[in-house]
């Protein structure tokens, strides 16, 4: 499906990362593979260290956090937040809804809107497309985009398939209406049919944790989890993305009537350095063009990635200087969405440690 | 078949395989050979595969058939 959205800007993105870092090396010996083949794997997929989460983290920590540090610098004011909006698989309860507990937290004004969204991979393009919406509102300026996971908890520290990739963190991006006129090309797909390609299964209504759902088992692969913990198909999913991916960006391109030379960036979600290369060289694009050095360093933290691969690439240029970007996520639903949009002269653009 | 086999056997970590040589009896075989057999598969020979398919080739041969048939 087809989107199209005016006069909208995003004008500050602040990334907010655990400051504890964990390295490839440090977590081989809980996989049940030799060291060789784990150097291996680290070598193809581009592992190296990730950012992880204290245990007894919540969302909103990282969050409120981030806020207030955009608060105590001069870069938001509270009385502007017309509305937050959180895309998050890591709610703090089923009930209520984890941006009214940031509300809370912040004593933030009553007259706004708190919203939870259910997007990971995708996350960031679904936050994205749901603020243009919002800010259809007049009484909407301001709409504060938090994007947050902190799926590490749900990793079974023995699957070498998830766990190395894995990465938590909050991402802060502020939306609002644009004085000059834009347009901002958009695309949107889903695939409800294949919503076991990356699930955990249990915990919900559906299959509530039980002392059972926390029992170990060994898959074909050699690696170890329980229902409780997350589980990727990761056949599926790349042979998905390999798929779906490119077809979507050309489209989008055609759409826009844009020339792929003319994108300064394809700031994609980040899986893991081999599928992005795949992807950047079956869309003829050259490889420096696609950032894919966010695993790496911090890992996959789901809808933060690209909000990462952003501020983390970019930085303070990107205060000064403006680029017409790609955006893409892709992965759990199945959900897949692009978007093209001029990002210009930020107030900020930066990551923080918490 | 020889530009096939010749790109199994590099992914194989091997100089050459042979068409009755069973997969799993290889040194390097595990999910991320796998996972470069199916990019193989996808990229060169416009085939969608799954582990299960690999795993259930059992040899050079049965896997040849499925990348290349």
């Amino acid at each position: 499906m087809n989107l199209l959205f005016k006069n909208k800007k995003i004008t500050g993105i602040l990334t907010i990362l655990p400051a504890n870092e964990v390295k490839f090396e440090d977590e081989m010996e809980h996989y049940n593979f030799s060291a060789s083949k784990s150097l291996k794997l680290k070598m193809a997929m581009g592992y190296n260290t990730h950012r992880i989460a204290e245990k007894d983290a919540t969302i909103s920590d990282f969050c409120v956090y981030g806020i207030n540090y955009l608060i105590e610098n001069g870069l938001l004011k509270k009385e502007e937040i017309d509305a937050l909006l959180l895309i998050t698989q890591s709610p703090e309860y089923f009930m209520p809804p984890t941006s009214n507990v940031i509300q809370g937290k912040l004593g933030l004004k009553q007259d706004m809107i708190c919203m939870d969204i259910n997007q990971g991979c995708a996350g960031f393009e679904i936050g994205l497309y749901q603020a243009f919406m919002l800010l259809e509102q007049p009484e909407i300026k301001k709409v504060v985009l938090l994007n947050a996971d902190l799926l590490s908890q749900k990793v079974s520290k023995r699957d070498r398939n998830s766990n190395p990739l894995i990465g938590d963190g909050a991402s802060i991006t502020i939306v609002e209406n644009s004085e000059s006129e834009n347009t901002i090309f958009a695309n949107i797909k889903m695939d409800g049919s294949a919503f076991d390609a990356l699930i955990i299964p249990a915990g919900g209504f559906k299959t509530p944790s039980t002392p059972e759902t926390g029992i170990m088992h060994e898959d074909t692969a050699g690696n170890f989890r329980a229902l409780d913990n997350l589980v990727m198909k990761g056949d599926d999913v790349f042979n998905f993305v390999q798929t779906e991916v490119p077809p979507m960006i050309e489209d989008l391109l055609i759409n826009a009537k844009i020339n792929k030379d003319d994108i300064d960036y394809f700031m994609f979600h980040q899986p893991n350095k081999f599928m992005l290369n795949k992807l950047a060289d079956k869309l003829e694009i050259p490889r420096e063009k696609m950032p894919s050095n966010i695993v790496e360093n911090f890992g996959n933290a789901s809808g933060v990635s690209i909000p990462t691969a952003i501020t983390f690439n970019l930085g303070n240029r990107l205060t000064k200087e403006s680029f017409l970007i790609c955006m893409a996520g892709f992965g759990v639903g199945l959900t897949w969405a692009s978007l093209i949009m001029k990002i210009d002269k930020f107030n900020f653009n930066q990551i923080i440690y918490f | 078949m020889g530009k096939i086999k010749q790109q199994i056997a590099e992914l194989l970590e091997v100089d050459e395989v042979k068409e009755n040589d069973i997969l799993e009896d290889f040194e390097c075989w595990d999910s991320l050979t796998i996972l470069s057999i199916i990019a193989l598969a996808s990229e060169e020979y416009g085939k969608t595969l799954f582990n299960d398919d690999i795993r259930n080739a059992k040899t050079i041969d049965g896997l040849i058939r499925l990348i290349d048939n």
